[in-house]
């Protein structure tokens, strides 16, 4: 399934994405060593302080991880989980390209993540950034 | 005697700084005492600007929206209603040689969820034809030949035993959550919500089943409230689907997912509601 994926994934993705996605499955692949299983990947290419919104609906009772992975250019990424009014209810601002956050809702309702190119190394040019949801 | 104490230290000290001095001059140049070198701490990270309500919901996409079968099964394992969940799947016998795509996704979405829930105690031979019934619906869909090929891998080690049913959880996982999404680029953008709305759909029908059979109606609050989805798979079958040929499949599918549209509005669920939840999705089921 790895070699599935990778040969799936690599052919519309440019080089960065592939770099992305390559830590991403990595940390997705760690983290069924420990239980945790995937909700879905999905993969956004960014300029200095862009962002991506993703809505998901989380599960009142199961844990939930949202791993995302930057490409080289990635100086720094973060991720912030909001509930369904708009309030931040976790985030990772850690200065680093991989930010992880862990979440378990109170109750089964929709949220929505936020994965922010905080910082590029090469401003002239895009960061990839791969994202997981993951649960258990 | 306190004096005497008290000058020991001092002389000490001066005799100390005497012969320091003697012994460095003409050889190094005297250093003057400098303030330590304070190297400021880092800059704590900046965190990300906080984006109003209103863009979240202008810009949300919905690729992470929907809950895999498998994280429905662990809410309801949680909930403490998965007693006896893969005797609760209904045998069916879905054909993927008809000619409307948008029902051979649905049908695989459905098989593809119950390969996910019944893995673990399913017989091999059941489990192996799921697959396979799986497979001939990608097939169908136009998906490549890199998904099928998997398949036939993964039913060769299942008839041979050379995977455990742990890790085949695994694969089947990582196919339905990571590698079917990326399907659009051979099936097209339909494909995919519809495979999820099939899986979404046998789901909720098991969770209200499983509901009504454990007598928990509060766990249907928890499991079956899930509005953003049910919009999300209408407005595609609304929209998206509003130039095609009617068919029964997807009329039928329409009006089930207007009826949980009103259902999931509610602020919590009846045992009633968990019954027409239950009710809705055998008549969608059952067409197929």
């Amino acid at each position: 399934m790895h070699m599935l994926l990778l040969s799936l994934l690599a052919m519309p993705a440019r080089a960065d994405e592939d770099q992305a996605e390559t830590c991403l499955r990595t940390k997705i692949w760690d983290g069924y060593n420990t239980g945790w299983a995937v909700r879905t990947s999905t993969k956004a290419t960014l300029n200095q302080g862009g962002h991506k919104v993703y809505l998901v609906t989380l599960y009142a009772g199961n844990d939930y991880k949202v791993l995302a992975c930057g490409d080289s250019n990635i100086g720094n990424a973060d991720i912030v989980l909001y509930d369904h009014t708009g309030k931040q209810v976790a985030i990772d601002s850690s200065n680093d390209r991989e930010p992880s956050l862990s979440y378990t809702p109170q109750a089964t309702d929709t949220y929505y993540i936020a994965v922010h190119a905080s910082k590029l190394n090469d401003l002239t040019k895009q960061g990839s950034v791969a994202t997981a949801v993951t649960y258990k | 005697m306190s004096m005497t104490r008290s000058l020991l230290p001092a002389f000490a000290v001066t005799s100390l700084v005497f012969l320091s001095l003697v012994g460095c001059s003409g050889e190094a140049p005297v250093e003057t005492p400098t303030a330590p070198v304070v190297t400021p701490a880092p800059a704590a990270p900046e965190a990300p600007p906080n984006i109003a309500i209103a863009d979240l919901e202008a810009d949300a996409q919905n690729v992470t929206l929907v809950p895999s079968p498998a994280e429905m099964q662990s809410a309801m394992e949680k909930a403490g209603i998965a007693n006896g969940l893969s005797k609760l799947v209904t045998e069916r016998q879905l054909k993927m040689d008809v000619q409307n795509k948008d029902v051979v996704a649905v049908r695989t979405g459905v098989v593809l969820a119950d390969c996910l829930l019944t893995v673990k105690d399913s017989p091999k031979d059941k489990l192996v034809e799921r697959l396979n019934v799986v497979k001939l619906g990608l097939n169908t869909l136009g998906a490549g030949k890199d998904l099928p090929a998997t398949i036939d891998d993964l039913t060769a080690r299942i008839n041979n035993d050379g995977i455990s049913r742990d890790d085949l959880v695994k694969e089947l996982d990582e196919m339905h959550g990571a590698v079917i999404p990326e399907i659009k680029f051979e099936a097209g953008d339909r494909a995919v919500p519809l495979i999820q709305a099939g899986s979404w759909l046998e789901g909720s029908n098991l969770v209200s089943a499983a509901i009504i059979a454990a007598n928990k109606p509060d766990a249907g609050s928890q499991l079956l409230r899930q509005p953003q989805v049910v919009d999300y798979f209408l407005k595609y079958v609304q929209t998206e689907g509003a130039d095609k040929a009617p068919d029964a499949v997807l009329k039928q599918l329409e009006g089930t997912l207007m009826k949980l549209k009103e259902i999931a509005a509610k602020p919590a669920l009846s045992a009633d509601d968990v019954k027409e939840v239950k009710a809705q999705t055998d008549s969608v089921l059952a067409l197929l």
